[in-house]
C-alpha cells in the first residue's frame, strides 16, 4: 500500500491483491481505476458478494475466507463467540490484535454475541480490556497463533480459515468451531492502479486468476479458497477451504466502509482499554 | 607522535568519512524528524502528542521501571559473582571468567529462544511447579513482564560481571582482609571498602546493562509480544503497523535520551558517594 | 568467604546463564515434532534438518558474507584511523574518535530505519549492499578500539627507529607495527565477526524478499514452524561461537581484547 500510495504519479505496481477494506481505502484516495469487467472473462462465474465488493467495479473479489474459533477439542468445546471470554478460556486465550484483518472480524461476532448494535464496538473492546488480564497475548499473524497453540501456550483463538492446514497438521487435537452466531468472513480482492500503462497485461493476468481452472488448481494446492462458483473440489479439499454457496452466502460480512470510518477510533480505546 | 598532520587526517578521513555519510548523516535526518510533528515545521508536537497516550506512557514507564531493575539486580549479583571470581585461584580464575563472556558470543535469538523452552507451559519451570503441587496446570509464564525480567537479565548480566571484575582486581589484595581484621562487618567492609574502590566499574556495568536493556529488540519481541510492550518493540510497530515515523522517531530520540541519562545519573551517583 | 559459598554463589549465577543453552541442545535433539523439554526421545534429525532448509542456506551464506567482509572493510578503514588517532597528534582527534565510535551508541533498531529511510530508500540501494555497510558500520568501532588498544601497548619509537634506519613511513608501518598488533587486529576481527553474524535490530529493517541474515530468517522461521530445528541451529551455531572463541583464547587470550 505504501508503495503505491508512494508511486501514485508513475506507478510501479500495476495490479494488486489486497483485503476489501485497503482497496477501499486506496479507492477513496483515486488511486484506483474501475475494473472493466466485461474484459473478465469469468466475472459472471463469481459469487454475487465478489463481483463488486466495495462499489464504482473499483474490485473483484478472488476468494474467501471464513473466520470462527479454534480450539483444543480435547480440553475444550466451543459453542459461542462468547466463549472468548468466559471463565472456561481464562488465561488461556489469544485474540488477534486489532491492526490486523481478523481483530475487526471478533470485535464484529463478539459485538453480535452480546446484542450490540451492529458496528458500534466500544462496548465490546470495553469488555475485552476488562478481561484484559486472561487473555495471553494478541497474535499480529496466523503463523504466530498456530506456534502458541502448538506450544500449549494458547487452547483457543479466532483465525482465518486459510491457516486451518497450520492446525490441521498438528499432533494436537484441533478443531474448528461453529458457533451459533455464524462464522464471520472476509474477502480479498483484485484491483488495478490507475493510469499504469500495462492495463492490458493486468487484464489478463487477473482473467488467468479468476477462470476456473486456475481457482480450481490454486484450491487444491490449499492455497486460496475459490471465489468462482463453478469450481469443484474433493470433500477433501473442501475440508481445509472456505468452499460452497451455503457456507459462503452464511458469513457474516463487515462492510468496508465501516472498517475504514471507524478503525482510528477503535485502535485508541483499544490501546487505552486493552493493551494499556 | 608524528607531526605530519595532513597525513593523520589523510589515515582518518575514510573510517571518518564512512561513518558520516552512512551513519550520522541519516540517523541525523531521523532525529530531526521527531522535532517536526509536519514536514519543515519545528515543534515538540511530536513529543507532547506520544505523552498525551495513556499506552506510549505505560510504555515508557515499563520500559524504564525494566532497565532499572535489570541493571540493579544485575549490580547485586555482578558484585556477589565478581567478588567470588576474584578470590579464586589463578587458575580456575581465567576458566571461570571465560564462561562469563562465552554468552555474549552466542546469538540472542538462540539466547532468548532458550527460555520459551524453560518458561512456556510445557517448560521445564511448569513441569518442576507441576510436579511439585504448587500449581494444579501449568501456568502462564510467557508474555508477562517476568518473562522479559529474566532474559534481559540473562543477556545483560555477563557485561556487569566483567566491568566490576576488572574494577575488582585493581583493589590492593589485602585491603579486604585487612578491613576484617580490623573489625569490620562484610557489611561495612562492602560499602566502605568495596563499594568506593569499585564504582568506576559499577558506573560502566550499570550504563551497559541499562543501554543493553532499553534497546533489545529479540527478548521483547519474544518474551513479552504485543502484550508487553517496550519502547523498542513500539517502535517496531509504529513503523511496521501503522506508518507513524514521527512517532517512531519521537521513540528514537527518547531512547537515545534515556541512554546518555543514565549514564550521567550513575557518574552522578558515584561522584556524590565519593 | 569459605569456599562453598564461593562455588555455591558462581554454580547459580552459571547455571542462569549458561543453562539455558544446555537445555536447547537437548532440546533441539528430540526425537517428537515439537520443541519440548526434556526431549520425547532422542534423535538427531533436526540437527539434520538444519542442513536442508532452503532459506537457511542462503541466510547462513549472506551473514557468513556480512561477518567477513564487512569486519575486513571495517579493519581496512578502521587500522588506519586507529593508527592516526594514535600516533599523530591531531587536533580534534576527539571529536574523530566520538564520530567514529557513535555506531555503538545508537540503539542498532534506529540505526536500521535510519538507513532505511534516508540512504537505502533515496540512494536506490541494494538491501545486500545496504545491510553490508550498515554492518560495517556497526562494526567499526571495535576495530578502532581494539586495535587502538593494541597501538597503545606498542611504544612508538620502534617505529621511528625503523624510519632513522632508512625506512618510509609506510614500510616502518608494515614491517614493524603490523606484526606487532597482529594479535589486535585479530582479537577485533573475531569480535566484529561475531557481533555482525549474530546483529538484529539493525538488520530487521532491511530484510526484503530472499535477502535475509540468518538470525532474522530464525525470527521467520519460528513464525511459521514450532518444531525443533531452531532449537539445533541455535545450539549449532552456539557451538560456532563457542570454538571460535576458544581457539581465540589459546591463540591470544582473547578475553582481554572484549
Amino acid at each position: 500500500m505504501a508503495k503505491i500510495e508512494a508511486n501514485a504519479a508513475d506507478p510501479v505496481i500495476d495490479m494488486a491483491v489486497i483485503s476489501s477494506h485497503d482497496a477501499l481505502s486506496l479507492a477513496r484516495k483515486n488511486l484506483l481505476q474501475a475494473i472493466d469487467t466485461s474484459r473478465l472473462q469469468s466475472f459472471d462465474k463469481l459469487y454475487t458478494a465478489a463481483q463488486d465488493p466495495i462499489g464504482d467495479n473499483m474490485a473483484v473479489g478472488y476468494t474467501f475466507y471464513a473466520s470462527s474459533i479454534v480450539y483444543r477439542s480435547d480440553l475444550v468445546s466451543i459453542e459461542s463467540w462468547n466463549d472468548l471470554l468466559g471463565e472456561k478460556l481464562a488465561d488461556n486465550v489469544a485474540l488477534p490484535n486489532i491492526t490486523g484483518t481478523q481483530g475487526p472480524l471478533t470485535l464484529m461476532m463478539l459485538n453480535k454475541a452480546e446484542g450490540g448494535k451492529p458496528g458500534e464496538f466500544s462496548g465490546t473492546i470495553s469488555a475485552i480490556g476488562k478481561h484484559a488480564d486472561d487473555i495471553v497475548t494478541f497474535y499480529s499473524r496466523s503463523s504466530e497463533l498456530a506456534q502458541l497453540m502448538n506450544q500449549e501456550e494458547v487452547i483457543a483463538a479466532p483465525v482465518g480459515r486459510f491457516a486451518w492446514s497450520r492446525f490441521k497438521s498438528s499432533p494436537l487435537p484441533f478443531a474448528w468451531a461453529e458457533p451459533k452466531e455464524g462464522q464471520a468472513g472476509g474477502m480479498n480482492v483484485m484491483i488495478m492502479t490507475a493510469n499504469n500503462g500495462n492495463e492490458d497485461l493486468a487484464y489478463k493476468l487477473m482473467d488467468y486468476w479468476l477462470s476456473t481452472e486456475v481457482q480450481t488448481r490454486i484450491a487444491e494446492a490449499l492455497i486460496d479458497s475459490p471465489a468462482n462458483t463453478e469450481v469443484k473440489v474433493s470433500d477433501e479439499v473442501a475440508e481445509n477451504l472456505t468452499y460452497g454457496a451455503e457456507l459462503i452466502n452464511s458469513l457474516n460480512i463487515l462492510d468496508p466502509a465501516v472498517i475504514i470510518a471507524n478503525r482510528d477510533v477503535w485502535v485508541e480505546q483499544w490501546n487505552n482499554e486493552v493493551i494499556r | 607522535m608524528f607531526l605530519n598532520r595532513s597525513e593523520g587526517f589523510a589515515l582518518a578521513l575514510p573510517a571518518a568519512l564512512f561513518t558520516c555519510l552512512v551513519f550520522l548523516v541519516p540517523v541525523g535526518i531521523l532525529l530531526s524528524a521527531a522535532f517536526q510533528a509536519e514536514p519543515g515545521v519545528w515543534s515538540l508536537q511530536g513529543y507532547v502528542d506520544f505523552f498525551s497516550q495513556p499506552l506510549n506512557q505505560s510504555v515508557f514507564l515499563r520500559t524504564l521501571k525494566l532497565g532499572v531493575l535489570v541493571a540493579g539486580t544485575s549490580a547485586v549479583i555482578g558484585y556477589a559473582a565478581a567478588f567470588c571470581i576474584v578470590n579464586l585461584p589463578a587458575s580456575s580464575r581465567g576458566r571461570i571468567f571465560g564462561l562469563v563472556v562465552l554468552p555474549l558470543m552466542i546469538s540472542p535469538v538462540a539466547r532468548t529462544y532458550a527460555w520459551i523452552v524453560i518458561l512456556g507451559r510445557t517448560g521445564i519451570v511448569n513441569d518442576v511447579i507441576v510436579g511439585l503441587g504448587l500449581s494444579e496446570t501449568p501456568i502462564r509464564l510467557l508474555f508477562t513482564e517476568t518473562a522479559v525480567f529474566i532474559g534481559l537479565l540473562q543477556l545483560f548480566l555477563p557485561l556487569m560481571i566483567i566491568s566490576l571484575v576488572s574494577a575488582m582486581e585493581n583493589i590492593p589484595q589485602d585491603v579486604v582482609p585487612a578491613a576484617r581484621v580490623l573489625g569490620a562487618s562484610w557489611f561495612q567492609v562492602f560499602f566502605r571498602v568495596i563499594l568506593p574502590l569499585t564504582k568506576e566499574g559499577l558506573v560502566i556495568g550499570g550504563t551497559l546493562v541499562f543501554t543493553g536493556a532499553l534497546t533489545a529488540y529479540i527478548t521483547p519481541a519474544i518474551l513479552g509480544g504485543s502484550k508487553v510492550l517496550m519502547l523498542e518493540t513500539l517502535l517496531y510497530q509504529k513503523v511496521n503497523v501503522s506508518n507513524d515515523f514521527v512517532s517512531a522517531s519521537v521513540i528514537a530520540m527518547i531512547l537515545i535520551v534515556m541512554c546518555f541519562s543514565a549514564n550521567l545519573v550513575l557518574k552522578r551517583i558515584a561522584s556524590v558517594r565519593s | 568467604m569459605s569456599r562453598l559459598t564461593i562455588w555455591l554463589i558462581l554454580g547459580t549465577t552459571l547455571t542462569f546463564l549458561i543453562g539455558p543453552f544446555l537445555i536447547v541442545i537437548f532440546a533441539g535433539a528430540s526425537a517428537g515434532e515439537a520443541l519440548s523439554f526434556p526431549p520425547q526421545g532422542l534423535s538427531l534429525k533436526w540437527y539434520a534438518k538444519v542442513f536442508t532448509v532452503e532459506s537457511f542456506r542462503a541466510s547462513f551464506a549472506l551473514s557468513m558474507f556480512l561477518a567477513i567482509f564487512g569486519t575486513l572493510t571495517a579493519l581496512l578503514i578502521g587500522i588506519p584511523a586507529a593508527y592516526a588517532l594514535n600516533r599523530y597528534n591531531l587536533p580534534g582527534a576527539e571529536a574523530i574518535r566520538t564520530i567514529v565510535a557513535a555506531p555503538i551508541i545508537v540503539p542498532g533498531i534506529i540505526v536500521g530505519l535510519a538507513l532505511l529511510r534516508y540512504f537505502v530508500v533515496p540512494l536506490d540501494v541494494t538491501i545486500t549492499m545496504a545491510l553490508f555497510v550498515t554492518h560495517t558500520a556497526l562494526v567499526l568501532p571495535y576495530a578502532v578500539r581494539v586495535v587502538s588498544s593494541s597501538l597503545n601497548n606498542l611504544r612508538a619509537d620502534m617505529e621511528e627507529a625503523a624510519v632513522i634506519l632508512g625506512c618510509t613511513r609506510f614500510q616502518a608501518f608494515v614491517k614493524v607495527v603490523l606484526p606487532n598488533i597482529r594479535g589486535g587486529i585479530l582479537a577485533a576481527f573475531i569480535l566484529g565477526f561475531v557481533t555482525s553474524f549474530n546483529e538484529v535490530p539493525a538488520s530487521l529493517f532491511l530484510s526484503g524478499p530472499g535477502v535475509r541474515t540468518l538470525p532474522i530468517d530464525m525470527l521467520s522461521y519460528m513464525e511459521i514452524t514450532f518444531d525443533p530445528s531452531v532449537a539445533a541451529l541455535s545450539a549449532l551455531l552456539a557451538f560456532m561461537s563457542v570454538a571460535i572463541v576458544f581457539v581465540a583464547e589459546r591463540l591470544l587470550g582473547f578475553s582481554r581484547y572484549v
